[in-house]
């Protein structure tokens, strides 16, 4: 499997893919391939935060690991794969922007966590009922325009009506998100990319 | 001071910012294309609606945010189609598809597909440019809002020197590096696997872009009266979020093959530079000294900019918008310090990071201007 944890942190699609197509014919356990490319995406989140690897090639990245999902899906139905932690995921109200949210949530489920997609323009109470239903453990709100500040505020602010935190940790990013806008969210932490994102919610889960 | 004289004073003194001279004051320099409606009480859907009420606005709110020496660029028009063949992405519209009072957002979807790669190479990109647009706005609502920008740009420009103000992107020509407007139309995902899977193609695209582009420049007016500022802008091509290899073959050779062309003219390039492209900022010197200005948002590290090319070309920037949406009037005071102090005091034009957002707090709006005035006075 060494060979397949390099193709994809080296992002040959073509070699992943046929290596993952190979190995599926041969009768390889499913998960542990499903394995190898987590392992392969950790490298590709080590690549970014040595600046070696840039936005375009987590993307790059990501469209690979979902290719290998849909290629091993169907041989996994009834496995349970073993996740770090439940994250609940959306763009904030007023704002339609999903390019770095969907980044972010392939990012994750590359890296291991069972992720609650609730799209774009999601309201508050929708984030607050989403993880009270799953039980998550992180918060991850997502925005591009600077209307997101007030709607990513009431989301915490909602979070905090509910009694979810400090239990529930709550992370934003987004374009213009910085240091300034976590502390007027009054969110725990921000993150500038999508491997950001990855580390603090394996940070979160694994405290 | 009559407004004239005013705007003569005004004028000398944006052009030895933009040529690195001595100044006695940095030049306050306006961009806040929401900001303003929202600042004067105007619905967004009107300001989105009617072009000369959003004209109006932008000058009423620079005259209440008193003691602006300038625009980067004038407000009028319908800002939907303006934005339209810059994204090749349909626009949202408030009082339309959204609440009245609310930001226009562009929609950023998988419009322009593989063919259409073909399509370009088959007729090129100005002819496709007229095909492809009614697939993200109407025709007729597209022709009648050019319709008014052309109508009336000398009278735009002429209302703000009436008002004091120098306008620093007042160039007759705006041109775009290929990149981007293939990105917003293809969605930046999908065009970024696109630079992976089919380099060549794409190469072979931003060259008949390129080339329509340059005999557009070609065809523009030799001495551009004013400024000659002309919006040279990037975000999705920014250098956080490109492999070096893709951003020195799709992007770089064309901002320099464009600027270029733009100041064979006389025009001088602002590169509106959104996102954070401090990577590659040493690649600047590549372009000619004191004929570009750099016009970034915040996400660019400007101490680096200042010692890789700050003795090259000026900065026009860069209150963040986080800033002026999140922070107080003190934060600003605080930036603007750092700008005069640090990237500055030649070279530097103080303005907002990319514009002031609908929700800038007008008083810290009027803290960047305040703040403009007392710190950026230097005798």
């Amino acid at each position: 499997m060494e060979t397949l944890v390099q193709k994809l942190a080296d992002l040959d699609e073509e070699g992943v893919l046929a290596r993952v197509t190979d190995e599926m014919d041969k009768g390889t356990d499913p998960l542990q391939i499903f394995d190898a490319c987590r392992q392969g995406m950790v490298a590709v989140g080590e690549r970014y935060e040595t600046s070696d690897y840039y936005v375009s090639d987590l993307m790059l990245a990501a469209e690979i690991f979902k290719q290998v999902t849909a290629i091993l899906e169907p041989a996994m139905v009834g496995t349970v794969a073993e996740t770090r932690g439940t994250v609940v995921i959306g763009t904030v109200q007023g704002d339609i922007h999903d390019i770095g949210k969907d980044l972010v949530v392939g990012m994750l489920r590359a890296g291991g966590f069972d992720v609650h997609d609730l799209g774009v323009d999601v309201a508050p109470a929708a984030f607050v009922s989403k993880v009270q239903e799953t039980g998550a453990g992180v918060l991850a709100l997502s925005g591009l325009l600077t209307i997101a500040f007030d709607a990513m505020k009431a989301t915490v602010a909602a979070a905090d009506e509910a009694g979810l935190r400090p239990a529930v940790k709550i992370m934003v990013g987004g374009g213009p998100v910085d240091e300034t806008v976590c502390r007027y969210t009054g969110a725990d932490a921000w993150g500038q990319s999508a491997q950001a994102a990855v580390s603090l919610a394996t940070q979160w889960t694994e405290a | 001071m009559d407004k004239l004289a005013l705007y003569q004073e005004r004028y000398a003194l944006i052009e030895k910012a933009i040529k690195l001279e001595p100044v006695d004051r940095v030049p306050v320099i306006y961009m806040g294309v929401a900001f303003a409606p929202r600042y004067m009480g105007m619905s967004i859907a009107e300001f989105c609606a009617d072009p000369e009420a959003a004209l109006q606005v932008n000058l009423a709110a620079m005259d209440r945010l008193n003691g602006l020496d300038g625009a980067n660029l004038a407000g009028g028009g319908r800002i939907a189609a303006a934005l339209t063949p810059l994204w090749m992405s349909h626009v949202a519209e408030p009082g339309r598809e959204l609440p009245p009072d609310s930001l226009w957002q562009v929609q950023e979807a998988e419009v322009m597909t593989h063919e259409d790669y073909d399509t370009i190479l088959d007729i090129g990109w100005n002819a496709f440019v007229g095909q492809y647009l009614p697939r993200v706005i109407d025709p007729a609502e597209f022709g009648a809002a050019m319709g008014w920008t052309q109508a009336n740009a000398g009278r735009v420009q002429q209302l703000y020197r009436e008002h004091g103000y120098v306008v620093v992107c007042d160039a007759p020509v705006m041109v775009n590096i290929p990149f981007e407007p293939l990105c917003g139309g293809r969605s930046m995902s999908k065009f970024y696997l696109d630079l992976h899977r089919m380099p060549d193609k794409i190469e072979a695209v931003m060259e008949v872009i390129l080339a329509e582009t340059l005999a557009q420049v070609e065809g523009a007016p030799d001495v551009p009266v004013g400024i000659g500022g002309t919006w040279l802008g990037g975000w999705r091509a920014a250098s956080a979020l490109l492999a070096p290899k893709l951003w020195d073959r799709f992007v770089w050779p064309y901002y320099v093959e464009l600027a270029n062309a733009l100041i064979a003219k006389g025009y001088t390039p602002v590169l509106h530079w959104d996102q954070d492209w401090t990577r590659d900022l040493a690649r600047l010197r590549e372009l000619p000294a004191g004929k570009v200005i750099l016009n970034p948002d915040g996400m660019t590290d400007l101490r680096r900019f200042k010692e890789l090319a700050g003795d090259r070309m000026a900065v026009m920037g860069d209150v963040p918008a986080s800033l002026l949406v999140a922070g107080t009037p003190d934060d600003v005071y605080d930036y603007v310090r750092f700008l005069v102090n640090d990237i500055g005091p030649y070279g530097l034009l103080l303005c907002p990071g990319c514009d002031a957002p609908i929700n800038a707090k007008p008083e810290n709006m009027e803290a960047f201007v305040a703040a403009g005035l007392e710190i950026g006075t230097l005798s």
